[in-house]
């Protein structure tokens, strides 16, 4: 394989990793802002009324930002009848040809990510909530990590094309 | 082409890249994407990001990380042993006890837990190698297991009946009401099941042999405190609940706090366990939530087709069907689906198909919820495709052939087929407990 290529793998899977390992801790901050919603509506007179929001902003970092790292703990569930009984390389054969499939859905989605985010900014959306937080924030985040599920989609496709070229690319 | 054909065309599309072996949320988006894209040209481009804002507004979803983390919490720390052997002691001395007890371990686990991945760890992990020691014949063993563990999505708190309310807005305090009862009877029709086979046939499940089971009454006492812990998360999660003192999300925070808690105080929190439930909460959320998101994508495009209304002019107008008919065939056809179908695409996927259909029909959607939910348990167990039949192989001792896993489950469907037709029958099974509590 080219080194341009392999070490494309490498950073590629490094960085979602050490994204995925940060954002695995994010369940604690998930926890924390439902623990205080709890905590200040026994406590005070007017409840906090951001966290509802903020949760759900959280929980759409984590799955997204964690989303690639997910991808490389193999625990994307794939329909196995066939699959898994089929041999190494045939395996790499077929998700050669049908990851394009998910790398043409995450570029879709993409795009109508960054044209939603460029609304928000140019308009300055907020959400019609009592907070009314910004939306591009969470906006931006979120196609953050679209990219590196895309990063990651490419990723698993060198790794795939490297081990049908006897030559598999090892990450560390 | 009319718009029959274009959903003809996506289904089967979809259902043939899933047999790729591609990741699900990658086939189901994939093909979305595509159609989105031909129908509606550069104009459907946003579909799968404004699926994923919709995503986003779900409050609910928070719940689905915390149940996932308790679940791992209760099975990788080992809290449920001393549950076990509670009812080893006090259930050993009658023929299929420990069979008998396994489901009530269930129960208790399925009152802590919102899916059956932690019924099916720790039935797999504790039950299995002890029932198999004492002589339990294997297929009764794993059925049991099978069985047992799928009552967690229907026994309060469960994911599937959050997913279900979130799509046919429904307040989820109701269903998870009108899921008890249900749950509680599908666990005593398995308990009357194993006592009447074993009775029959005692080799299938051999009563425990006095030294087995001599244990003193203050011992036997003292493990009875072990039904205290799930007794404690339960009533922590659901009294504020049901009160209204917190809503559903707090609640499963506050359950995923106090498992963590319980396995800190019985210092059975290490490192290792740690590790592996943050790091398992973040894979198994992720799967799902991509699932979901990706499963949306594919059910707005839908809508957009009105393929709902089409399958209902189909049925009620063409066909002349009267709508228990209905009801009676879409049940059939989702346990049949659910062989095929990958659990948790089905989930998302058939939801939206069904819920309006029922509503248009004029049926409670709050007691379709439960006949759902009850309809999804036996397709997690029927091959080729069930989620627990997957998770059975893979956690079973090699001793256990796949085709004793298949067989193992027929008795258990069987009973479960009849727990639904009686719900379907007397609607009150369900609907009573719901009524009671907020006095309808």
């Amino acid at each position: 394989m080219p080194s341009l290529a392999i070490a494309y793998v490498r950073i590629v899977d490094a960085v979602n990793r050490r994204i995925g390992r940060l954002m695995m801790y994010g369940l604690f901050v998930m926890m924390a802002i439902l623990l205080w919603s709890t905590i200040s509506k026994a406590a005070f007179v007017v409840p906090a009324f951001w966290t509802l929001e903020l949760a759900q902003y959280s929980l759409a970092a984590y799955y997204i930002l964690g989303g690639p790292y997910s991808i490389q703990l193999g625990s994307n569930v794939r329909m196995d009848l066939f699959y898994a009984g089929w041999s190494d390389r045939k395996k790499a054969w077929f998700d050669c040809f049908t990851v394009l499939l998910l790398i043409f859905y995450l570029g879709v989605l993409l795009w109508g990510g960054i044209d939603s985010t460029s609304y928000a900014l140019q308009y300055n959306e907020r959400s019609p909530s009592l907070w009314r937080p910004q939306m591009w924030p969470i906006k931006t985040i979120m196609c953050a990590g679209i990219v590196l599920m895309l990063l990651q989609a490419i990723s698993e496709l060198i790794k795939d094309v490297a081990k049908l070229r006897g030559e598999p690319i090892h990450v560390v | 082409m009319s718009y029959e054909a274009i959903a003809i065309i996506m289904f089967a599309s979809m259902m043939l890249m899933l047999m790729t072996g591609q990741r699900v949320f990658g086939a189901i988006g994939g093909i979305a994407a595509i159609a989105a894209l031909t129908l509606w040209g550069a104009g459907g481009h946003d579909i799968p990001f404004a699926s994923a804002m919709k995503l986003m507004k779900w409050y609910p979803m928070l719940t689905l990380p915390m149940f996932i983390f308790m679940g791992y919490v209760l099975s990788e720390s080992k809290l449920a042993d001393d549950l076990y052997r509670m009812f080893h002691v006090w259930m050993g001395p009658i023929d299929g006890g420990l069979a008998i007890g396994t489901i009530g371990l269930m129960v208790l686990i399925s009152a802590m837990n919102g899916l059956s991945v932690a019924g099916m760890a720790i039935g797999a992990t504790i039950a299995l190698p002890e029932l198999l020691r004492r002589g339990y014949d294997k297929q009764m063993v794993t059925g049991v297991i099978q069985a047992g563990s799928s009552l967690g999505i229907l026994v309060p708190p469960s994911v599937v009946l959050v997913l279900y309310a979130m799509i046919a807005r429904q307040p989820v305090g109701q269903l998870w009401l009108a899921g008890v009862v249900p749950g509680l009877m599908m666990a005593s029709m398995f308990v009357l099941y194993i006592a009447i086979r074993c009775r029959i046939q005692r080799h299938l499940g051999p009563a425990l042999p006095p030294e087995e089971r001599n244990a003193t009454m203050r011992e036997k006492l003292r493990l009875l405190r072990a039904g205290l812990l799930p007794l404690g998360i339960f009533a922590a999660m659901m009294i504020p609940f049901i009160s209204g003192w917190t809503s559903l999300v707090e609640s499963s925070a506050i359950g995923a706090i106090a498992a963590f808690l319980a396995a800190v105080v019985a210092r059975r929190m290490t490192r290792e366990v740690f590790e592996v439930s943050v790091r398992q909460t973040l894979a198994v959320s992720c799967m799902f939530m991509w699932i979901i998101l990706a499963a949306l994508g594919f059910g707005a495009v839908f809508d957009g087709l009105g393929a709902v209304r089409a399958i209902d002019d189909l049925f009620t107008d063409q066909l002349g069907l009267d709508p228990w008919t209905i009801l009676i065939l879409m049940q059939l056809s989702f346990i049949l689906m659910g062989t095929f179908l990958d659990d948790t695409a089905m989930l998302v996927i058939v939801a939206p198909l069904y819920v309006p259909l029922v509503k248009v029909l004029g049926f409670d959607l709050i007691w379709y919820g439960v006949l759902y939910t009850i309809t999804t348990q036996i397709a997690y167990m029927t091959p080729p495709f069930g989620y627990n039949l997957f998770l059975m192989r893979a956690m079973a001792p090699p001793e256990i052939s796949l085709k004793d896993i298949y067989t193992s489950i027929v008795p258990f469907v069987l009973v479960m087929v009849a727990a639904l037709a009686m719900v379907m029958i007397f609607p009150q099974i369900a609907m009573w407990l719901p009524n009671y509590v907020y006095g309808k």
